[in-house]
């Protein structure tokens, strides 16, 4: 008895890391560009510092944005079916993201995906969109009060500017 | 009990919860697409599908600003929704639905507590709307919109406490803002008891 169970627990052993592995492992953002990097041979240009921006963003709307990733794709080309990309993305980006909008060509030229996912008083906003040619992928943590409060004060700033003397 | 009896029932007990989940969903708020949606995107060159839930409406009226006079009614309005579905099908060329098809897209949507209350159709252009609305204990509850031009075609649907006129407050969520625009829902009755404008009733039908 003791031996199957330690046979079934080496075989748990060795069957969870392959599976994990195969299954690609990660997901949210990175496991998105990843499974875009693999799936359509194309690789994401990674813009230097991107934790820093994110950090200044969220420092300079305090805290009305944050968590920033932008994973860039510059020509592509490849053909796109819109409904394997939305499986893609969604089998990746993990549970509580809810679609939104989604817009797809036949073609494949043109396709926008935007999820949404309440994070407590925070909004988790994803963004995939592709023009024939390039395909952005944008993920940010925002909240809505302390982001319309950075916008009023710099459309005030910008009134009280446009105002003549 | 045996693993094999175990594995049917869980199997078994998984979907009645699916069951149950898909009931619940369709009777709280947005309906299931309808098979025919998915036979008109099969077909269609672009589509565009929206689907905000009553949370994300509540989340999406947090970036309205309510110091501003404009964007404090559209928030007060999306706060009230329940939630807000489009579907836009664009087609390379015309012929690519029929208008079976429209008819069984309206025939998904029109249950009992709808009301048709528009009914326009251009025989120059080829294009009809429809605008339904539905009515619980005579208050507007829902609208429908169902526009089909020779190339494209639009449905727009909206839960919750909402009146033609408010419609074009809703500029603010993607340019649903342009459905004030729609023919005749401006002389839409905001208590629901008029039925003139069943189809075939209205000034705009030509047909």
């Amino acid at each position: 008895m003791r031996r199957i169970a330690f046979f079934l627990v080496c075989f748990l052993a060795l069957i969870v890391p392959v599976v994990v592995l195969a299954s690609g492992g990660e997901g949210g953002f990175d496991g998105v560009v990843h499974s875009i990097e693999r799936g359509y041979h194309v690789h994401a240009t990674r813009i230097p510092f991107m934790g820093l921006v994110s950090f200044i963003s969220g420092g300079a709307t305090h805290g009305g944005v944050s968590n920033l990733h932008v994973a860039e794709f510059d020509n592509f080309s490849a053909p796109m079916d819109g409904e394997d990309l939305t499986r893609m993305v969604e089998q990746k980006l993990g549970s509580g993201w809810q679609r939104v909008v989604r817009e797809t060509s036949r073609g494949g030229q043109e396709q926008s995906l935007i999820y949404m996912r309440p994070e407590g008083s925070r909004m988790g906003l994803f963004v995939l969109d592709s023009d024939g040619n390039e395909l952005d992928v944008v993920q940010v943590s925002v909240d809505p009060d302390h982001l319309n409060d950075t916008i009023n004060q710099y459309s005030h700033h910008r009134n009280s500017e446009d105002r003549p003397d | 009990m045996n693993a094999k009896t175990i594995a049917l029932r869980l199997g078994a007990l998984a979907l009645i919860a699916a069951g149950f989940a898909l009931i619940a969903r369709a009777q709280d708020g947005l309906p299931l697409p309808s098979p025919v949606e998915k036979e008109l995107a099969a077909r269609a060159t672009d589509v565009t599908e929206v689907t905000l839930d009553k949370n994300m409406l509540g989340f999406a009226a947090k970036f309205l600003n309510d110091k501003d006079e404009d964007e404090a009614g559209a928030r007060k309005l999306i706060s009230g929704l329940q939630g807000i579905y489009v579907r836009e099908y664009e087609f390379d060329k015309e012929g690519q639905y029929s208008m079976d098809d429209v008819a069984k897209l309206r025939a998904y949507f029109e249950t009992p507590e709808w009301s048709p209350i528009v009914h326009e159709h251009e025989r120059k252009s080829g294009e009809t709307t429809d605008v339904l609305i539905k009515l619980v204990n005579g208050e507007t509850r829902g609208m429908f919109v169902l526009a089909a031009e020779p190339k494209e075609l639009t449905i727009v649907l909206i839960l919750g406490p909402i009146h033609p006129e408010d419609l074009s407050k809703l500029g603010g969520l993607g340019g649903l803002g342009a459905l004030g625009n729609l023919p005749g829902v401006h002389q839409a009755p905001q208590d629901g008891k008029d039925k003139t404008g069943k189809p075939g009733d209205k000034k705009g039908d030509d047909e």
